[in-house]
């Protein structure tokens, strides 16, 4: 088939070391010394004025992490990471938030500028009020500038820093931090309990729909700077709160670590959307430098006829070790996961998901698209389970993959575990290329090669795109558009 | 993945290597063999049994589920019974030991314990990798068994029954089968018990087909409710050769079986059928892997597992296909009926592609009867418990069917009808 041999030969061109987001700001940054000791993460608590308890939380975690070991099952391969090169906080110098535009640093502007963030926060953060997401902007680990307070806080919900929650709203941090994903859960996960920098913290209250997508951009700025957010997003009883994260980043030689924990806790009648587009830094066209994404993501159906749904475009990363998960604890919950993953170059790819069905009557629906090019692996790794008194329930699961090119690898590792009768669980999975019908059909029809793959990949992919909320669904087209640069158009 | 650390051994891990020491000196086998058996033996006394940190047993886990193993019974003995299809040729195995002279015709026939003792069968002494505990223990314990030779132009006109029977203590069986260019034949190997008395087993089977061989192998597990059976199948198929395999596991309290394909030979094609009718306390772990290593193959795979009381089930499926396989085709499929709420079923089919122009798919199922087609059949007239039975049996019955074998589908449908009686 000559198109394929032309996206194959396209897809090398293009290759990942044109990364159009590779730029660095420079702002001072503050930084602390590297390594890892209990002296940094006092260090860093005292930076952030935490209360002393955060502090006793943080050094439980890492006592614990010291006597953990790093998990080697996932397929991705690389090389040992040394904890203690690394710098664990780094923090723009200008750390409150500025009162007018005039007052933003000329370069954080020049960032936004360059990333070309096809949403309003430009606008937002020239105080155009015509959009109505609100942006906590990460930038390196804190906050700088948070929209919209104002209009959330009317609406009784609180999207702020998750340091700025420690502070000012010590109950509720203190009643469901770790609460989903506790600090003995995974290394990573340990990890980032003991030294997380920052992160988002939502509240929605009881019976309130969030008037707006809450939205956050995660930037990494500076070498070797570790990169551990931390965010947790709890829905009270009727609530409902859409969550948009998106990412990209500088271009850099060496290797970031990036291990992020999302906790999601929704209580009866809670419905949470937890939306991700990921285009860290793949690496260049040799696998060299590149993110390591190593994140948590769990989300805690608490309560009954709760809904918890995750989407995620995966684009970027050298490496990417992320399974964002639901777990249905109550009654009629219900679980969504719903991923394209893209992998170029020298990407490695292992993501699922984990539905644990443990109350009566929940269900859950996992789609999973992945497409390998170039030399990538790309695995999907999902655990489906039900437990003894999970009855009636029910699970539907399609992964799909896609492989452009004869150099990369795709795989599917489903684990299907049902211990009750009444459980219903149906898996489908295919690995495929481009349907030579499919492609004959187009240029038959007089569309050239190049349009029609897109209109294929396109086609392939759409189930996940349409679950994105509006403004990400357009982005995320973007990012699968550049990852595969020359095969999808 | 790796290998254990295993510091202290566990009661069955300690069984098992006395079993050694003491059985070593009187096992058949040259100087060659020997060295082989006491490799194995010695990685297995490093690795111990794999637990479900291995990921190739990760719902088997073998050091926690095999709490003893019993003696060997040199004076147990065990009779041979019928064939499971009448007029096939029998070369029985009676506890361990196989019967001298036996034959079938057109074959080359010889026991198992010749070729140990000639040095023949030491290249074949081998762990498949660091978690292959059945091909250690069988390795280093193999006694005897057969060898069967079906050369170029061979026709069987009946059946070859490869029958293991078992009366308590423990046996370690190895077949190996060499299936000329162009020759077809049907294999029937069972694995059956006598005894009430617990019994330990472990059996390994070579298969390769040359070019253009054309297989019908079956392999039917009928253990006691006490017994601990550990099986494994290693087949290479050469060009354009055809092989069905057929696996209906019913019985055993604790089992294992693994079956390993090489797809070496462009045009050839496998198709996997399981049957696992699990009831009582019965653990029941079929573990497949097929490498289809060059282009223009096909397998596909279905498996059909029943589930009633207490029983656990298991299916591990792993496809790969390798960088150059291109043109591969296929599917894997797993369906349960889950029949208990005590019971439970696992299943992890895995597709590993490294080839792009291919065509990959597994699907897996864990559902209850269907209520609409009981209801039918009830609206009918006909009770609740027999109509349960009937769906239960088209469920599995199904796949039998596909064997263009008359006598075969009636004998296998026996075995499924008279096991449905006794559990449904």
């Amino acid at each position: 088939m000559p198109a394929v041999q032309e996206t194959i030969d396209q897809v090398r061109q293009i290759d990942v070391d044109q990364y159009k987001y590779g730029f660095e700001t420079k702002i001072e940054m503050d930084k602390a010394p590297k390594g890892l000791s209990e002296d940094i993460i006092r260090f860093i608590s005292a930076k952030k004025s935490e209360p002393e308890w955060m502090l006793e939380w943080r050094l439980d975690a890492y006592r614990r992490w010291l006597t953990m070991d790093e998990p080697t099952w996932a397929r991705v391969d690389y090389p040992k990471i040394d904890f203690n090169d690394l710098h664990y906080y780094a923090a723009p110098k200008n750390q409150t938030g500025p009162k007018s535009l005039d007052e933003v640093d000329p370069e954080l502007l020049k960032t936004y500028e360059k990333l070309g963030i096809p949403l309003r926060e430009q606008e937002i953060l020239a105080g155009v009020e015509k959009s109505k997401i609100a942006v906590d902007a990460v930038f390196d680990s804190v906050s700088v500038v948070t929209t919209f307070k104002a209009e959330l806080k009317k609406a009784g919900v609180i999207f702020m820093s998750i340091s700025e929650a420690i502070r000012e709203h010590p109950d509720l941090v203190k009643k469901y931090l770790g609460s989903v994903v506790p600090t003995t859960d995974n290394f990573y996960a340990t990890l980032n309990s003991a030294v997380f920098t920052d992160g988002s913290f939502v509240f929605v209250p009881k019976g309130v729909r969030c008037p707006m997508e809450l939205s956050t951009y995660f930037r990494i700025n500076e070498k070797n700077t570790g990169q551990f957010e931390r965010t947790l997003i709890i829905a009270e009883e009727g609530a409902y709160v859409s969550y948009l994260e998106g990412c990209t980043a500088p271009q850099r030689d060496e290797n970031q670590l990036h291990a992020a924990v999302v906790e999601l806790v929704a209580l009866d009648d809670a419905e949470i959307k937890y939306s991700t587009v990921q285009n860290w830094y793949p690496g260049d066209k040799e696998g060299k430098g590149g993110i390591y994404n190593f994140v948590t993501k769990r989300g805690d159906c608490r309560g009954k006829n709760s809904k918890i749904s995750w989407t995620q475009v995966e684009t970027g990363s050298a490496i990417t070790w992320k399974y964002p998960s639901c777990i249905l604890r109550g009654d009629g919950s219900r679980g969504e996961f719903y991923s394209i993953a893209v992998s170029n170059g020298h990407q490695q790819i292992d993501s699922g998901t984990k539905m644990i069905h443990l109350g009566k009557n929940t269900s859950s629906r996992i789609i999973s698209k992945g497409i390998s090019a170039g030399f990538s692996n790309n695995t999907y790794r999902g655990q489906v389970s039900a437990h003894r008194r999970a009855e009636n329930a029910r699970n539907f699961t399609q992964c799909d993959s896609l492989l452009i090119g004869d150099k990369c690898g795709a795989h599917t590792v489903p684990y299907i575990e049902a211990k009750n009768a009444t459980a219903q669980f149906e898996h489908e999975a295919t690995t495929s290329k481009i349907s030579e019908d499919q492609l004959f059909y187009c240029l038959q029809r007089g569309i050239p090669e190049e349009a029609a793959i897109a209109l294929i990949v396109n086609g392939f992919v759409k189930e996940v795109i349409q679950e994105l909320p509006m403004e990400f669904a357009v982005e995320a087209q973007k990012l699968i558009g550049i990852s595969l640069e020359g095969s999808v158009g | 993945m790796n290998m254990q650390t295993g510091k202290t051994l566990s009661v069955a891990e300690a069984a098992l290597c006395e079993a050694y020491d003491h059985a070593v000196g009187d096992l058949p086998g040259d100087s060659a063999v020997l060295i082989a058996r006491d490799g194995l033996i010695s990685d297995f006394k490093a690795a111990g049994l794999p637990t479900r940190r291995i990921e190739a047993w990760h719902y088997t886990d073998l050091k926690a589920l095999l709490r003893s193993v019993p003696d060997v019974a040199p004076a147990a003995s065990a009779d041979a019974v019928a064939p499971l299809v009448a007029g096939s040729a029998v070369l029985s195995v009676a506890n361990g030991v196989a019967a001298r002279a036996a034959s079938a015709a057109g074959a080359t026939v010889r026991t198992f314990a010749e070729a140990l003792a000639d040095g023949t069968a030491a290249a074949g002494l081998t762990a498949r990798d660091g978690d292959d505990a059945i091909g250690r223990l069988n390795g280093a314990f193999v006694r005897d068994g057969f060898v069967l030779d079906l050369p170029e132009g061979t026709e069987p006109d009946a059946p070859i029954e490869l029958q293991a029977v078992q009366n308590g203590g423990q046996t370690h069986v190895r077949f190996q089968a060499g299936i000329g260019a162009g020759v077809r034949a049907t294999v029937i190997e069972r694995h059956l018990a006598t005894g009430e008395e617990a019994a330990f087993a472990t059996a390994l089977s070579e298969l390769t087909l040359a070019d253009g061989a054309d297989v019908t192998w079956v392999i039917q597990q009928a253990k006691g409710v006490s017994d601990t059976h550990l099986g494994q199948i290693r087949v290479r198929l050469g060009t354009d050769a055809q092989l069905r395999l057929y696996v209906v596991n019913a019985g055993g309290r604790l089992v294992r079986q693994e079956i390993h394909v090489e797809v070496a030979g462009e045009g050839s094609d496998l198709k996997l059928r399981g049957i696992n009718l699990l009831g009582g306390e019965t653990h029941n772990d079929v573990t497949f892997t097929v490498g289809h290593d060059v282009p223009n193959t096909t397998s596909t795979e279905v498996l059909r597992n029943v589930v009633f009381d207490r029983a656990r089930g298991v299916f591990q499926g792993q496809i790969r296909v390798a960088p150059d396989a291109q043109k591969t085709d296929a599917k894997m499929s797993c369906n349960t009926l889950l029949l208990s709420d005590e019971a439970d079923f696992s299943a992890k089919p895995e597709l590993e592609i490294f080839a792009d122009d291919v065509q990959c798919g597994h699907g897996a199922t864990v559902i209850d009867i269907d209520h609409t087609q009981l209801f039918y059949l009830m609206a009918r007239g006909i009770p609740e418990n027999k109509a349960r039975a009937m769906l239960v049996n088209a469920f599995v019955a199904e796949i039998v069917e596909e064997l263009e074998d008359e006598p075969l589908v009636e004998a296998l449908e026996g075995v499924i009808g008279a096991w449905l009686d006794k559990h449904a």
